[in-house]
């Protein structure tokens, strides 16, 4: 916490509204496909219909005579340097192997939706008959599209990356505090064994905006891409190296996203359109249309796990092993990644003896998996959280007993050793618990089973990291210049997705300096301009960013009181900064920040200077958010169909800057989660490889008559290395939903063991044998 | 070559011809010839709403409706709304109620509540959750743009009466 701030104007806890709102809701702020051009030319993608062919040849003859062509590009002229668009640095040196997989265009195509080609001509509409008219020459390859059949004893290979002849992508994560083994030999000598499997369908962010890119290339030879990028250094990186350009000729502008969700953190299409803007010297633009958005994007990983646990008949957990697959797709873009960072959610929500987790990316022939909110977490989430209650109804305790017996307490060393900080999972749940009438609600649902209309009550708790402390450098930089007339300029090199991230630094920027929240104008990322971030992920931008430009902030207050002593003549001791002044309190004299501002540059207290900074900020631990999530749900057992009724989402995500932000993340966090566990799925036939619903009429996403009562919660207790005592929150958001729909829906159905999600009216009959 | 055809209509308050081909939509006739970006494409399918103007006052997804019907009908988009003092109110109830995020729905979301209010000045929330049921939205849960439509539907009443 900082201790020495302010006294008047706090700004935060204030609820200013989202910056660039009124232009967003007016339709003036340009997203990437409003942005305009000069003599744009329009792409178009010719997308594999194979799940795994070579390519043996191209013909674009045909293509190129159509009238208003300009180029056709493929794997036979384009570089074909293999790179990982998943990665964070130059050198990505994640303790996850980061496997470099893709090409622009390759020689071999690995799913149904892979590029082979593309065109650019004057209009999307010749663009796209053109790609058509290509003729490609395909060598049809057997490919290996489920999951199941991937990680089968002796199953084929779908890609040739694999390790040592497996559909293993870069290696298993596989540790504990022990060895697996004993971990094992522990879980199976308990009083209660338990063990269950979960599979969570791949899912698909649903950003509203189609994925788009505009790229052009110069005269003196610079590259520039513009694309709704969450992490603008990673993807010039990932350009500078497929092209070979030097990083200072690659400029990546963030554009206003349409929704990200994590869907636009790793490279897409962008070396596409740069190919063709560098091969006919004009700018080109790709928008993919919602189909194709759906098919060659990045998903949310499929997961199967396997959860076993040993527990004493009081309910206290003993040792857990965890066993997770995750579907990484044809690819392996962030697969390492994300079975790393779902790993450390094992060891950070529950005590225990000894805990083991053992996880592996899984290749396939299906749609490239990537981030997406939570990043491995909801899946983990789910399937502990649906276990832990079968648990309890096993035990005959009330779930949130179990769990009150088992979560992790603030300061407590979990089972690796690690401080817990301000972990304060138990108080959410209590709050919770009451607020939600939990013991009513859950014996009242419990008293009538007779209709065919089923009441379930059920939650789940969920833990989020912010940063990724521990796994990489997680790091950001911040400059910082004091205008003439005492108003500020921040660069910052994070991603606004449109959650509010500008709004909140530029909240704690004000209150650091005792400024108006106009005074204040805070850029974000750009690669020519901000400096260096490692992207909106990973809920780092409250928790990193607020920590930097508060950090930035305080030498700006150091520089202004400096030059405020020598032109007062007292100690900087005695100084404080109040409504845009230095102020000496004894004296009552203050000196506004423009005249200071203008005194440095004239050299007072040293030599002729600008009152500016430049600040990194490393993050030197890991500290953990928490919620418990309650639901109700109403299950109709005629037809399957589960209405989601109401939900209490309790949250400690430290001190809010902004509560009414706060609360927005946590609304679009619960309609992400409700989806996840009723009713979105992308569906692959088994045989072909298609995605068998890319459009938002099939693809399933809660509209708003179907959203139950949401009630939002947060304990407000600040979290002490945070900025103003803020955490993540972003991801935390959606991670305990599903569980805690997947809980009530199995509560109604008089504790039915449930093993998979989405819960859709078919499964939900399956389940109860109504259909086979 | 394509089948053209001469169209008359009102866009945003200003007459209008328009020479168009047979598979236009008025989506693309807005975004690409009259350069009015604000008015979205998010699926093409008339799955989302994003696209959403009001013609003759109903709310309607442009990118499913051909150029050539439009005929003698008057086009609101959200550069419209933005001009109208009343009409403003909508979207100025989105920023006050944090019912915009990344934003990308929001122009058809509140060109979706404003066809709503034209025809139902006082509606309930049950009103308003399935005025917008057509309109998708990824980043708000649709729980603060309730509350937008219902706050603007106040205001907007209280607009008329001190007219
Ligand atoms: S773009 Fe028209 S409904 Fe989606
Ligand atoms: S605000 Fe992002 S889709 Fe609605």
């Amino acid at each position: 916490m900082d201790s020495d701030v302010p006294v008047i104007l706090t700004s935060i806890g204030d609820s200013p509204s989202n910056k660039e709102s009124l232009s967003k809701a007016l339709g003036s702020a340009q997203y990437v496909d409003d942005l305009p051009f000069h003599d744009l030319a329009y792409a178009a993608l010719l997308l594999s219909p194979h799940a795994r062919a070579r390519v043996v040849n191209i013909d674009a003859r045909e293509a190129l005579q159509m009238e208003g062509v300009l180029a056709v590009v493929h794997c036979f002229n384009t570089p074909a340097r293999r790179y990982n668009s998943a990665i964070r640095f130059y050198s990505d040196d994640s303790p996850c192997d980061m496997p470099k997989t893709e090409r622009i265009f390759d020689t071999e195509v690995r799913f149904v939706g892979d590029r082979v080609a593309a065109v650019a001509a004057l209009t999307e509409e010749i663009a796209r008959k053109a790609a058509q008219l290509i003729s490609v020459e395909y060598e049809v390859l057997a490919p290996v599209i489920t999951l199941e059949e991937a990680v089968a004893k002796n199953a084929p290979l779908a890609t040739d990356f694999g390790v040592d002849g497996t559909n293993i992508c870069g290696g298993a994560v596989a540790y504990g505090n022990d060895t697996e083994e004993s971990v094992l030999r522990q879980v199976r000598t308990q009083e209660i064994v338990h063990e269950s499997h979960f599979h969570a369908a791949r899912v698909h962010h649903g950003y509203i905006e189609p994925v788009t890119h505009v790229a052009a290339y110069d005269d003196e030879g610079v590259l520039t891409v513009w694309t709704p990028s969450q992490s603008v250094f990673s993807f010039r990186d990932v350009l500078s190296y497929v092209f070979d350009l030097p990083q200072s000729q690659v400029h990546v502008v963030k554009t206003i996203p349409g929704g990200a969700f994590g869907g636009k953190l790793e490279v897409m299409h962008e070396p596409v359109v740069a190919a063709l803007a560098m091969q006919l010297h004009r700018p080109v633009k790709l928008r993919l249309n919602r189909k194709e958005t759906f098919a060659a994007s990045r998903s949310r990983h499929e997961a199967l796990l396997t959860i076993s646990s040993g527990f004493r008949v009081n309910g206290i957990l003993v040792s857990q092993h965890v066993k997770s697959l995750l579907n990484t797709g044809a690819y392996a873009g962030s697969g390492p990644n994300t079975v790393g960072a779902q790993s450390g959610k094992t060891f950070v929500q529950y005590r225990a003896e000894s805990l083991f987790y053992h996880g592996c990316p899984i290749y396939t022939n299906s749609p490239i998996a990537g981030a997406m909110r939570g990043y491995g977490c909801p899946q983990i989430m789910v399937a502990r959280e649906v276990h832990m209650d079968q648990v309890a109804h096993r035990l005959g305790l009330d779930p949130v007993e179990l769990r009150m017996a088992n979560l992790l307490e603030p300061h407590e060393k979990n089972v690796l050793g690690k401080d817990m900080h301000v972990f304060l999972a138990k108080e959410c749940l209590v709050k919770g618990t009451e607020m939600f009438g939990w013991e009513q609600k859950r014996r009242a649902a419990e008293a009538d089973r007779s209709g065919s209309r089923r009441i379930g009550v059920g939650m789940a708790c969920a833990v989020h990291g912010s940063g990724w402390y521990g796994v990489y450098q997680d790091m950001t930089v911040v400059t910082m210049l004091m205008n003439n007339d005492g108003s500020v300029q921040v660069l910052a090199g994070i991603h606004d997705l449109g959650t509010g991230a500008r709004t909140i630094l530029m909240q704690i920027t004000a209150q650091a300096l005792g400024l108006p929240l106009q005074m204040v104008a805070l850029h974000d990322a750009d690669t020519r301009c901000s400096p260096v971030d490692l992207g909106a992920q990973a809920s780092r931008s409250t928790y990193i960013g607020g920590s930097c430009v508060l950090k930035a902030a305080k030498d700006i207050r150091r520089q202004l009181h400096e030059v405020a002593a020598v032109l007062l003549e007292v100690p900087q001791e005695e100084l404080s900064l109040l409504s845009g002044c230095v102020v000496h309190q004894d004296s009552g004299r203050s000196i506004p920040f423009g005249r200071l501002v203008d005194a440095a540059q004239k050299g007072v207290g040293g030599s002729q200077r600008q009152i500016a900074t430049v600040q990194s900020f490393a993050s030197e631990m890991a500290v953990y958010s928490s919620s418990a999530v309650f639901v109700q749900v109403c299950v109709d057992t005629d037809n399957g169909e589960v209405e989601v009724r109401q939900v209490l989402s309790v949250h400690h995500s430290g001190t809010p800057i902004n509560p009414a932000l706060c609360e927005a993340q946590v609304h679009g966090g619960i309609h992400m989660g409700l989806g996840y566990a009723l009713s979105e799925q992308m569906e692959t036939d088994p045989n072909s490889g298609a995605l068998k619903n890319p459009s938002f009429r099939s693809y399933r996403m809660f509209r708003s008559n179907r959203m139950p009562r949401i009630e939002v919660y947060f304990i407000k207790t600040p979290e002490e290395s945070g900025p103003y005592g803020a955490k993540g929150l972003g991801e935390i958001a959606t991670d305990g939903v599903a569980p805690a729909v997947v809980n009530a829906v199995s509560h109604a159905l008089g504790n039915l063991m449930i093993d998979r999600i989405p819960l859709t009216p078919k499964t939900v009959l399956r389940m109860i044998g109504k259909i086979t | 070559m394509e089948q053209t055809q001469l169209v008359r209509f009102v866009l945003n308050g200003t007459k209008r011809e328009l020479t168009v081909v047979r598979s236009w939509t008025l989506l693309h006739v807005l975004r690409e010839v009259y350069h009015l970006t604000g008015t979205k494409y998010g699926c093409g399918t008339n799955d989302c709403g994003s696209c959403k103007v009001l013609i003759d006052g109903k709310a309607t997804n442009s990118c499913s409706f051909p150029m050539h019907k439009l005929e003698g009908k008057h086009v609101l988009t959200i550069e419209g709304v933005r001009d109208n003092p009343k009409y403003r109110l909508v979207p100025e109830a989105f920023v006050r109620c944090h019912a915009v995020q990344c934003g990308f729905c929001t122009p058809g979301m509140v060109i979706a509540a404003l066809g709503l209010l034209l025809e139902n000045p006082h509606p309930t929330e049950h009103d308003v959750a399935e005025a917008l049921s057509g309109n998708l939205c990824r980043c708000t849960g649709y729980v603060n743009i309730l509350k937008a439509v219902l706050d603007a539907a106040g205001r907007m009443e209280e607009y008329t009466h001190g007219q």
